[in-house]
């Protein structure tokens, strides 16, 4: 099967929990294919979204593009509903004076019906959120 | 339309005033309390602030912080990650005012290197004739250390609300500039 982004709400994928949110930059955003429009965090942190995929996935490769954030965790969760979550990878992302974070992290093929993203610390008072895409199939239940 | 919200630390020497300030200012009809209540770490208090010609609003999360050294090492955890500050001290009493440095220093090391707004408040304007720090030096030095200022007098109720809607607009302000940066990135 071919890989594809698995977090494309065109393909029925929805951002679930956020925990900020500006009616102008909404969490859609993250997940509508474009780097372009992006959410953004309204002050104080952590915060954090979650990412539901509506069926169980396998994923072998995770990217977000985002501006501003510093300390970022990503967990991954197989239940039915948001709970139960298990970390997948943390990381101190570096700063990039006027340009987009792009951080890609290569993992081992792992399984979840949820990600969850907690942007722990920034660099700023606020942060964006651009783009999230998951690489990997969807399983055949 | 968007709520914002921003961690306040409210800091500045024992006495001053700053829990009389916070609480009158967070609960609307409290009374003014003569008698004075030492804080002891941290006090949270909430209050939402809507932002002049815009349907915004911040909602401040104020940490009433100790005066007294004894509680220093604990609040710095609690200090962590803030986004607006105010620093009180009462103007009849000039160490208070000499120690605004000390706190200001503090809460910068807090901060590394981000831009934080801050508004200095000198408070009990009403106790006239004690007066020793004259408005004007204390202005000049909020202005050289990159904050607003203001004088209340919690006691008479006067300006009270001035010091946290200064710190919603700059807080604001900073947002809508972020913004402005997010959308030139691609
Ligand atoms: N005359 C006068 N007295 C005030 C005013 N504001 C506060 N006070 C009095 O000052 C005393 C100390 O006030 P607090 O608000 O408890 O002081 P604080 O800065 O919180 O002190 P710590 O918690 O020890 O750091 C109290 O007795 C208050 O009644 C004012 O505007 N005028
Ligand atoms: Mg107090």
């Amino acid at each position: 099967m071919k890989s594809t982004d698995l977090c494309l709400s065109s393909r029925g994928s929805e951002v679930v929990l956020v925990t900020s949110s500006d009616e102008k930059y909404p969490p859609e955003n993250i997940i509508d294919g474009s780097s372009e429009t992006f959410w953004t965090t309204t002050g104080m942190f952590p915060q954090e979204f979650i990412i539901s995929f509506h069926k169980c996935v396998k994923i072998s490769k995770l990217t977000i593009q985002c501006y501003l954030v510093r300390s970022l965790r990503i967990e991954k969760s197989l239940s039915k509903n948001p709970v139960d979550f298990e970390v997948c990878t943390e990381k101190d992302l570096q700063y990039t004076e006027g340009a987009l974070q792009t951080e890609e992290f290569s993992l081992p093929e792992f399984q979840a019906t949820y990600l969850r993203f907690i942007i722990k610390s920034a660099f700023d008072h606020f942060v964006s959120v651009h783009t999230v895409m998951a690489e990997g199939v969807a399983e055949n239940l | 339309m968007v709520k914002l919200a921003a961690k306040c630390i409210l800091t500045g020497d024992s006495a001053v005033g700053k829990s009389a300030l916070a609480q009158m200012f967070c609960n609307d009809g409290a009374h003014f309390q003569k008698n004075y209540t030492l804080t002891t770490g941290v006090e949270l208090l909430v209050k939402t602030i809507s932002v002049p010609e815009t349907s915004d609003s911040v909602e401040l999360f104020l940490f009433d912080s100790a005066g007294k050294e004894l509680f220093s090492e604990m609040m710095e955890k609690l200090w962590e990650q803030p986004n607006v500050l105010c620093i009180v001290y009462d103007v009849t009493n000039e160490q208070s005012f000499n120690n605004c440095a000390k706190w200001l220093e503090k809460l910068r090391a807090q901060t590394l290197g981000m831009h934080l707004p801050g508004v200095l408040v000198g408070n009990k304007t009403d106790l006239i004739g004690r007066r020793v720090v004259e408005q004007k030096w204390a202005k000049e030095w909020a202005d050289i250390h990159g904050l607003q200022y203001c004088e209340t007098s919690v006691k008479e109720m006067e300006n009270i609300e001035a010091p946290f809607h200064i710190l919603a607009n700059s807080f604001h302000r900073l947002y809508r500039e972020k913004v402005e940066t997010f959308h030139s990135l691609v």
